[in-house]
């Protein structure tokens, strides 16, 4: 800070506190007390235990911890808890903050460097603060002949459809946002929006290397998604069902389908790479050719947003690997059936099946990104048509090999309801 | 593949056409300029049909300083600095042959130690230069190890040079008579120590970026430069050993104690980017041999210049000596009038002759691979722009 | 191999020095191109290493050399031979070798903007490393001062 420090007046501060009063009374009479009142009016509020929560009740709440345990316990039930919090967009966020970080860590360490250092006490762990906030101060530069509405409308529509997706995944037995009966299929039919969101927004930049960039994205996208859904169709042979939490509770009852279909595994592992525009299948993104692809023109908090949509959607397809091959929260239960707190009593909230679930899946999550994240270190980045000469003949090939394996295993009596290596 | 001249024509033929006709949209022009990180401070436009490219142009002249033109202002030791702006981490080569040649011009005699210690100081930019040359080729391809790896290593020798020289690039250590100053204490062992592991470092960037199967389906079979056509286009350095043509001017027109040393001259036959990328390589294993035979004969002591007036002046005459560089043959040609200020300096830059197999490499082949087929050339922007 | 030449072309070449490994021969305007496709044929050199220009002004010329190498030919691949020709300086027009040396493509171009020597035959005789909007004369020519010394 290279400001210089005014002289200090007592009156200044003086009035200047007296300033900040006034202008909180305003703001809280003005426009806090209606608000409060409306809210009191109007929406219903809901009993707990056997009271009305009204503002009164919770204040006397929050004064006793041992009191507020109804209130989460209430909270946890609620719709809006899932969606933003647990397994929804927080929990994603955060495994999406924390895979940027560990990915700059892990990059360095192989390519023998440090990495984020300076930020934050610890090794650089505030990086991504940093970065953030330095994007949020960015201008934001529309290129001139931009389609304005598309300009802004793409990065919104890549970070809402990555945050779409992650509604349908299962984190533990009960704990998912959508349970729908075909939720393989709505994860697809999702995934599939994004190569349009990349046409859209690279011929919305107006200008010829994000065009490229876009049409490549088109082609890359479009052919690694057919060996995505058929190896993702072995899955659904095996166990009979297009429900997420149905396809994990099969690998319950039996083993991990990584063992009976690795060959599936192998080319869904490939073709997430290629969704993920990762090295080496970055080539929408290709540096050196084509600046930076249909990414050119972005700027700003825009660049914030497809970065963060981009590793929401790492977070997504690693959790989709999870949950069809690895066995989703399957694990030896390390949780302690009950569990005694010296203060509160913290019971009704403590459910170890789903505590020991959500630890599982986040462990077997995170490896899976990690193995995601390695390739970046090693390989250099492929040409356009050796990829679609790979995704179009040779992955489908291998896709129907392992559906083969999976009907046999299947008619063979040896998977499937009352099977040889069912439990 | 046709003859040169087939397919500059028809190369030619179709830019022109399609700016005079321009009802035919199909053609889209890129401009990889100078802001592109594809490309350094140089500017080619390309014309692409698709994702083939039918028409390249290369435009030289972003970092163009008049250095020759700056020669003829000043007496030829005050020369040497800003003759090194060029090439900065290859600086020892590039006022090496300046050196020989106003040697030649004026008749000086190098003391044994002094050729010693330039020939050193000659190989260790080598390796710095070829360093940074893979770094940049592993980024072209996305290979961020393949940039950080060389990088780090690049580190070392600069440490090493910065010990002898006084700076880490821009030496100013070669003059015409020999070197500035001696060796300090120590540096024979550092310096071997420093060649053996670097040489265990090749074998790992063997591993990870030359047997890479991505890579090799990259870079093989990929705009291969006959030997003929090599010839023809009179292109230099390891292009041209990688087109079958084992040219080396340290073991054809050996300078100093080059012709003392025992190496080989690197080369391979197939001509494609994957020659010319592994070639490189393969001098800069050479290159560790040859320092440590360096150091092994040199004498322990001696003189390391000779002695000069204050402004060295020849009869008049003209004189042509090359050195082998990190890009190729470096020639420069000095005509002196009597005076201590040489009265024309041209110098003949490999990146220069290079140049011209750009645009008849470039067309044919994909969009992707222009970076891969540019950076193989060896090129050096700011050298050619002089 | 001065003898081979000049029991070629007698008189119309003028050897100016031979020196262990470098030989100048100065020829007419009109006979470079036979003179450069005889050494290219007959005698080996086939590309060319650099085209360098100096400005004589005492001599109202400008001399155009070409330094002429040898890949090909073992025996000679230490040699440099230099052809040169000069030119008058007020107008000043020679006779590309394009058609003989593929490499001088670019050199020749470059000599054409630093020095005004108008190659006939070349393609294009047009900037090269000089900026887009230069308005001065050929920077090479020794009337040109550098600004601001």
């Amino acid at each position: 800070m290279a400001t210089y420090p005014q002289n200090f007046r007592f009156g200044e501060f003086v009035g200047s506190l007296i300033w900040l009063i006034f202008w909180i009374l305003i703001i809280v009479t003005l426009v806090g007390l209606p608000l409060l009142f409306i809210i009191l009016f109007y929406v219903p509020l809901p009993p707990i235990g056997d009271e009305v929560l009204t503002p009164y009740l919770f204040l006397t709440m929050i004064v006793d911890p041992s009191r507020t345990i109804p209130i989460i316990e209430h909270l946890m039930t609620t719709d809006l808890f899932r969606v933003a919090l647990f397994p929804g967009f927080t929990y994603a966020a955060l495994i999406a903050a924390v895979t940027i970080f560990v990915e700059r860590k892990f990059l360095a360490k192989m390519q023998l460097r440090i990495g984020p250092l300076y930020a934050g006490k610890i090794e650089g762990i505030l990086q991504l603060v940093a970065d953030g906030l330095k994007l949020i101060s960015k201008e934001i530069i529309v290129p001139s002949g931009a389609d304005k509405v598309l300009f802004w409308a793409a990065p919104i529509m890549f970070v809402s459809t990555a945050a779409a997706v992650v509604a349908l995944i299962p984190v533990a037995p009960g704990w998912v946002v959508a349970d729908i009966d075909v939720g393989l299929l709505a994860v697809f039919a999702i995934l599939g929006f994004f190569p349009l969101i990349a046409l859209l927004f690279s011929w919305a930049s107006n200008s010829k290397y994000p065009f490229i960039g876009g049409m490549r994205a088109l082609h890359q996208m479009i052919a690694f998604e057919i060996p995505f859904i058929l190896s993702a169709l072995s899955v659904v042979i095996l166990s009979g069902t297009l429900n997420l939490t149905g396809i994990v509770d099969a690998q319950l009852q039996s083993y991990w389908f990584i063992f009976f279909v690795p060959i599936s595994a192998f080319v869904f592992y490939i073709s997430s790479l290629a969704e993920l525009e990762r090295i080496p299948f970055d080539l929408p993104e290709a540096e050196s050719e084509i600046v930076a692809g249909w990414l050119t023109e972005t700027s700003g908090m825009i660049y914030g947003l497809i970065q963060l949509g981009s590793y929401v959607k790492t977070y997504v397809l690693a959790a989709l690997f999870v949950v069809l091959f690895l066995g989703g929260w399957a694990g030896p239960m390390v949780f302690p059936p009950e569990v005694h707190a010296p203060i509160i009593d913290i019971s009704p909230i403590y459910d170890p099946v789903a505590a020991n679930a959500t630890l599982w899946f986040t462990l077997k999550t995170f490896g899976m990104i990690l193995l995601m994240l390695l390739p970046r270190g090693i390989s250099p980045r492929i040409r356009i048509d050796i990829l679609l000469h790979t995704g179009w003949y040779k992955l489908i090939v291998l896709t129907f090999i392992n559906m083969f394996i999976a009907l046999a295993l299947i008619y063979g009596g040896i998977l499937g309801p009352g099977g040889l290596l069912v439990r | 593949m046709t003859s040169v001249e087939d397919k500059f024509e028809e190369s030619k033929k179709l830019g022109l056409q399609i700016v005079k006709e321009s009802e035919e949209d199909r053609l889209m022009t890129l401009s990889v300029g100078p802001q592109h990180p594809g490309s350094g401070h140089f500017r080619f436009t390309i014309k692409v049909d698709g994702d083939y490219i039918v028409y390249c142009d290369p435009d030289p002249g972003y970092v163009h300083r008049g250095e020759e033109k700056m020669c003829e202002y000043r007496n030829v030791i005050q020369n040497i600095p800003h003759l090194e702006r060029p090439v900065i981490h290859d600086s020892s080569n590039i006022t090496y042959s300046y050196s020989l040649a106003v040697e030649e011009l004026v008749g000086i005699e190098v003391p044994r130690r002094g050729q010693f210690i330039r020939a050193i100081a000659s190989e260790l930019n080598r390796q710095v230069y070829t360093l940074y040359w893979l770094a940049i080729y592993g980024i072209f391809l996305g290979h961020s190890t393949m940039f950080m790896w060389p990088m780090g290593d690049r580190e070392l020798f600069i440490d090493l040079l910065e010990a002898l020289t006084g700076a880490r690039v821009t030496h100013a250590y070669n003059i015409p008579g020999g070197v500035r100053n001696d060796m300090p204490d120590g540096f024979k062992d550092r310096c071997m120590r420093q060649v053996r592991y670097f040489e265990k470092r090749l074998k790992e960037y063997e591993d990870i970026f030359y047997n890479n199967p991505l890579f090799r389906q990259r870079t093989e079979g990929v705009a291969v430069l006959s030997k003929e056509d090599a010839i023809k286009l009179g292109v230099t350095g390891s292009v041209v050993r990688a087109s079958g043509i084992p040219y080396d001017i340290r073991k054809a027109e050996p300078y100093d104690i080059y012709n003392e040393i025992d190496f080989k001259v690197q080369y391979m036959k197939t001509g494609d980017c994957f020659a010319r990328s592994y070639v490189p390589f393969l001098d800069m294993k050479e290159s560790c041999h040859i320092i440590e035979q360096l150091l092994d004969k040199m004498p322990q002591s001696g003189e390391v210049r000779a002695k000069l007036q204050p402004n060295p002046k020849g009869p008049p005459g003209e004189a042509y000596r090359r050195v082998e560089s990190g890009r190729g043959a470096l020639g420069y040609y000095i005509v002196s009038d009597g005076t201590p200020k040489p009265y024309r300096v041209k110098i003949s830059v490999g990146s220069f002759r290079n140049m011209l197999a750009l645009p008849y490499l470039l067309v044919g082949q994909k969009l992707a691979d222009m970076p891969a087929v540019y950076w193989s050339l060896n090129y050096w922007p700011v050298e050619a722009d002089r | 191999m001065a003898d081979q030449v000049k029991k070629r072309f007698g008189e119309s070449i003028k050897v100016v020095f031979i020196k262990p490994l470098r030989i100048k021969i100065q020829v007419d305007p009109k006979d470079t191109v036979e003179v450069a496709t005889f050494l290219r044929d007959t005698m080996g050199f086939d590309h060319a290493e650099s085209v360098a220009g100096t400005d004589y002004p005492k001599e109202n010329q400008i001399e155009v050399i070409y330094h002429l190498g040898s890949y090909t030919r073992e025996d000679l691949a230490a040699h440099v031979f230099s052809l040169t020709t000069r030119t008058n300086r007020d107008d000043a027009h020679l006779p590309t070798l394009i058609n003989v040396y593929k490499s001088v493509e670019y050199h020749e171009r470059e000599t054409f903007e630093m020095l005004g020597v108008y190659f006939e035959g070349h393609p294009r005789n047009d900037r090269f490393l000089l900026p887009e909007d230069w308005a001065d004369i050929p920077p090479l020519r020794k009337d040109f001062r550098i600004k601001g010394r």
